[in-house]
């Protein structure tokens, strides 16, 4: 693979990876939240397959496949089926406007900028040029955990933050050692897993997944 | 020796996987307990070898040093007064046997924290013992246990998430510097040429993303729904022993970060979130109408002393954080221990409600203000030492002003504690029945908080072992 | 030069004139069969320019000289935007610069004096869509104005000729994603500038959902030939103007007879596809309530904007 393909590669992906996050925060629907994450899981695992076929990485490469069953497949699937179990459709009290939302997310992407400063400055190249993209993610995440008041939407914020921790992980090093991305990939499956179940209980016992019903517990 | 390394992981993972497919009434009982004292004795049994000069490892991911080894006695001790404690009357049916299994993989998962060397494999175990406790906050299965628990989960991963973030970019550092490693004695003594800007945000991330999980201002929310609406014996593992793992893994953090940084940054931090910490505790402590609730505040309290301690440094501060941790571990897992009967007995643990109980209760008034005045900090019980000598090392080595507003703080919290522990023990006798405890129950309190009563002033392996633990981190910088 | 770029810009008016009325038409065309209606034939708008242009105006009591001269300025401005933009060739006059700014700034000439006519009979339903235009306005101006910016950066200059040049000799960055990214912010834009669906429909008839033909109810005969035609030409000039930013080729560097040929050709081409795509998905969209659009437009702009970082992040690498 010639140095020019995979810049404009990573480029791609990286531009998918940031054009679904936008969406995310645009779109309020549960239903493409899933749908977004799963188009993001796929081009997180292309991301991961570039970097392990341009440095000749087998492991690198069985990695984008597990990346690619997990976060692409296994994780959307999941969430998917605890919304139908919720029964929403959509986020309907947001504690942000949508176009609050997407004007904070303009200044969330320049703080990513400029936290990855050093990380640029110390390793040049294409791959650390895109870590900016997987902040960018971790940040939104953030603000979709912090504003949206359905448990499911919470989900959707875990998600799109561990995706760009993932992609950052790739980004500056090439992935973690083996036995930690396997530790961290089951960590983040039996945690969707648990919130799946507990949005259950929730649904039974609330009649709904809306947080704002959870406010026995205060001082 | 790098047998021995594995026996508390072996075992946990064993008694877990036969209690959840055999599920007999026996497993379910005594499956956590038997546990607790494997990873004790060989809490006790590392300890040893470690004071006899060797340092077991097993693999390249797990390795023993003193502060590991004390740490792996104090979730031993703590988890066997938590479990023992926790134990079903004679009579009574046992727990369910999924709280069985997750009970004993939470000490497992405890368990391979302290030992971990890897910061990645340390960090898969602080996962872990969300994902363990997760269904053993909601076990209630009630709505508040449900919002606690959701808190909790989204919390904590969200927390433990950053603090991965912190550490992928670590470990970018040391692919940067030329020798990729995320070992603690690789970092530590590798004398790696790790980039000073890239790793401040990577320390900073992950201190902030373990600082979740301990319970430390401003990501402390999650705590008092947690730790008041699981059941009492897991509050009590969770306050007196998951809160000190995530504080183990920022000391270990720090030593990382300290030699390339200098003190400044994580000094900054956690006087911050020390200080921070008290100040929340201190101002809500006087409003907190359940029992539970208000050891979960108590809790804080000792996580934001702890956290200046860390911030302090220097072998004194050091081994008395450590002695702090012993000493807060068991007394707060006795208080929970006590409170679950008192719940049990009464039937509520609203503040209001409960009266006269030395008078109406003395078998559980009696453990309960004794383990209070622990860990209020009053003498002889080993946390007034390590208090004292916290405050004495915060003036010798600068930080005077902090210590100062941090006493004030301390003094407002024992107020707080006592006019409530006044309230719920002392008053007129209520019409009702007193029944009389079961014999052997009060065993594992006693041994609690007897030793408490005593470390503070033994001779012998307990201060050594702390100063050798103290000299690993220290020695670190 | 100057020559040659007046011959290239009186090409670029002429074409457009002739074509911006085909182009709507063809686009009432393409609705109309896709909804299965018979349609009144491509030819129908410039049917309707003849028709208007005979007739004499009648402006209400009341209005002024604004109603006679804003059509005029409306026509002008958008005739300027059509000389400012790459549509046939990259030529430039020397004094008169087509800066990008210049473009926006002429652009807003005209949305001005569209507004002010709407404003000038004094009626509510003309006031109500001023308003609405000149908000739309508002939030659309910086969309446009950072994801052309966001096209400039590899080439380092904010002329529009540049740009379009740059892109024709570097093929790759048609396609990079930057580009895309700010192609759609910036198609997103032109719908709203233009007054498409689903910011405005243009063939609505219920007063209180109307944008662009409130502003043109009070007016009548010549006046109204203007603003139509001006509004053409405006839809024309931005489609041409994403057209040559996504597919430079076909765009003439010389003023010779058979380039220009060429370009005007490649024009109707670009012309015919982008105005067919807009259209048939016109079929498709509902009208947004007006207090969505400022998320929609709003979305743009970010998308705009984080173009504008990602090509700085290319550019350093």
């Amino acid at each position: 693979m010639s140095a020019n393909l995979f810049d404009q590669l990573i480029g791609l992906s990286a531009g998918v990876l940031l054009l679904t996050s936008v969406l995310l925060v645009w779109k309020r629907s549960l239903v493409a939240a899933a749908r977004l994450l799963a188009a993001q899981g796929v081009a997180l695992a292309s991301l991961v397959a570039v970097i392990g076929v341009f440095d000749h990485d087998r492991q690198l490469v069985a990695v984008a496949g597990l990346v690619l069953v997990l976060k692409g497949l296994v994780l959307p699937w999941v969430l998917d089926r605890s919304r139908i179990r919720t029964g929403a459709v959509r986020e309907e009290t947001p504690l942000m406007n949508t176009t609050a939302a997407l004007l904070a997310l303009s200044l969330l992407t320049m703080l990513a900028y400029l936290v990855s400063q050093p990380l640029r400055v110390l390793a040049p190249g294409p791959t650390t040029a895109a870590v900016p993209v997987g902040i960018s993610l971790v940040l939104y995440g953030f603000l979709l955990l912090t504003t949206r008041r359905h448990a499911i939407s919470q989900l959707v914020g875990f998600l799109l933050l561990d995706n760009g921790i993932a992609a950052v992980a790739f980004l500056t090093s090439g992935g973690v050692p083996f036995v930690v991305e396997l530790g961290a990939s089951l960590d983040v499956l039996l945690v969707v897993l648990i919130l799946r179940v507990l949005t259950s209980r929730m649904t039974v016992k609330f009649g709904g997944a809306d947080l704002d019903d959870l406010t026995d517990l205060r001082d | 020796m790098g047998v021995l390394v594995l026996v508390p992981l072996t075992v946990c993972l064993a008694l877990a996987a036969l209690t959840a497919f055999l599920r007999t009434p026996a497993l379910c009982r005594f499956s956590g307990l038997v546990a607790a004292a494997t990873v004790l004795a060989s809490g006790v049994a590392l300890s040893a070898a470690v004071l006899a000069g060797s340092i077991p490892t097993a693999g390249s991911l797990l390795r023993v040093d003193a502060l590991s080894a004390f740490m792996l006695g104090v979730v031993g001790a703590v988890g066997l007064t938590a479990t023992w404690g926790g134990l079903p009357v004679a009579g009574a049916p046992a727990h369910d046997w999924m709280y069985s299994t997750l009970v004993t993989l939470f000490l497992g998962a405890m368990s391979l924290a302290v030992l971990a060397d890897n910061l990645g494999v340390l960090w898969i175990a602080v996962e872990a013992t969300t994902i363990a406790t997760a269904f053993l906050v909601g076990h209630n299965r009630t709505r508040r246990s449900l919002e606690a628990a959701w808190k909790y989960v989204v919390l904590g991963s969200v927390g433990v998430a950053i603090a991965f973030l912190g550490l992928v970019l670590l470990y970018a550092a040391t692919v940067a510097a030329g020798r990729p490693t995320l070992s603690w004695i690789a970092l530590t003594q590798g004398h790696l040429a790790l980039d000073p800007s890239l790793l401040k945000v990577a320390g900073a991330l992950a201190v902030l993303g373990f600082a979740t999980k301990a319970g430390l201002a401003p990501m402390h929310s999650w705590l008092p729904d947690a730790h008041s609406q699981a059941p009492a014996p897991v509050s009590g593992l969770m306050s007196g022993v998951l809160l000190s793992v995530a504080f183990y893994a920022i000391l270990r953090v720090q030593a990382v970060v300290d030699p390339v940084l200098g003190a400044g940054l994580m000094r900054g931090l956690l006087v911050a979130a020390g200080l921070l910490s008290l100040t929340v505790a201190a101002a809500l402590i006087i409003r907190q109408r359940d029992l539970k609730r208000m050891l979960a505040y108590s809790s804080i309290e000792h996580m934001g002393l702890l956290a200046l301690a860390a911030a302090i440094g220097g072998t004194l501060a050091i081994a008395a954080a450590l002695l702090h941790v012993l000493g807060h571990g068991l007394a707060k897992s006795s208080l929970f221990v006590v409170s679950g009967r008192i719940l049990a007995a009464e039937g509520t643990t609203q503040i209001a409600d409960l009266r006269g109980l030395l008078t109406r209760r003395p078998v559980m008034a009696v453990p309960y203000l004794v383990g209070m005045a622990a860990l209020l900090g009053l003498p002889p019980f080993s946390l007034f030492f390590s208090e004292v000598a916290i405050v004495v090392a915060g003036f010798q080595r600068g930080l005077g002003w902090a210590m100062a507003v941090a006493v004030g703080l301390v003094l407002v919290l024992f107020a707080g504690l006592a006019r409530h522990s006044a309230s719920i023990a002392l008053g007129p006798a209520s019409p009702g029945l007193a029944e009389p405890d079961p014999p052997g129950r009060s065993a594992p309190l006693v041994l609690a908080l007897g030793s408490l009563a005593v470390i503070g002033f033994t001779a012998g392996p307990l201060p050594l072992l702390l100063s050798q633990a103290a000299a690993v981190l220290v020695g670190a910088r | 030069m100057n020559t040659r770029a007046l011959v290239l810009a009186a090409v670029q008016v002429i074409v457009m004139a002739v074509l911006s009325p085909l182009l709507v038409g063809l686009m009432r065309q393409v609705r109309a069969r896709m909804e299965g209606r018979a349609g009144a034939g491509v030819l129908q708008p410039a049917r309707d320019l003849r028709k208007l242009f005979a007739k004499e105006p009648l402006r209400a009591e009341g209005t002024s000289w604004v109603m006679s001269v804003g059509p005029v300025v409306l026509v002008a401005s958008s005739a300027l935007v059509c000389v400012l933009v790459p549509l046939v060739g990259t030529i430039t006059f020397p004094l008169v610069p087509d800066d990008l700014f210049v473009m926006v700034s002429v652009l807003l000439l005209g949305t001005v004096a569209l507004a002010l006519v709407g404003l000038d009979a004094g009626s509510a339903f003309g006031g109500m869509g001023s308003s609405r235009h000149m908000t739309i306005a508002a939030l659309v101006e910086p969309t446009v104005l950072v994801s052309v910016y966001a096209l400039s950066i590899p080439v380092g200059s904010s002329s529009l000729s540049a740009i379009v040049h740059g892109r024709l000799v570097h093929p790759s960055s048609v396609v990079a994603p930057v580009s895309l990214l700010a192609l759609v912010a910036l198609f997103v834009a032109v719908v709203a500038e233009t007054g498409r669906m689903p910011v405005d429909n243009p063939s609505t008839h219920l007063e209180l959902t109307m944008i662009h033909e409130a502003m043109v109810l009070e007016s009548s005969g010549r006046d109204l030939a203007w603003l139509e035609l001006g509004s053409w030409l405006r839809l024309g000039a931005l489609l041409g103007l994403v057209g040559s930013l996504l597919a430079p080729w076909g765009i003439a560097s010389s003023v010779t007879p058979l380039s220009l040929l060429i370009g005007v050709l490649a024009l109707v081409a670009k012309l015919v596809v982008l105005g067919s795509a807009l259209a048939a998905g016109e079929v498709f969209l509902a009208k947004l309530r007006l207090f969505r659009v400022p998320e929609l437009l709003a979305g743009s702009f970010v998308l705009a904007f984080l173009a504008v970082t990602a090509s700085y992040l290319v550019v350093q690498a």
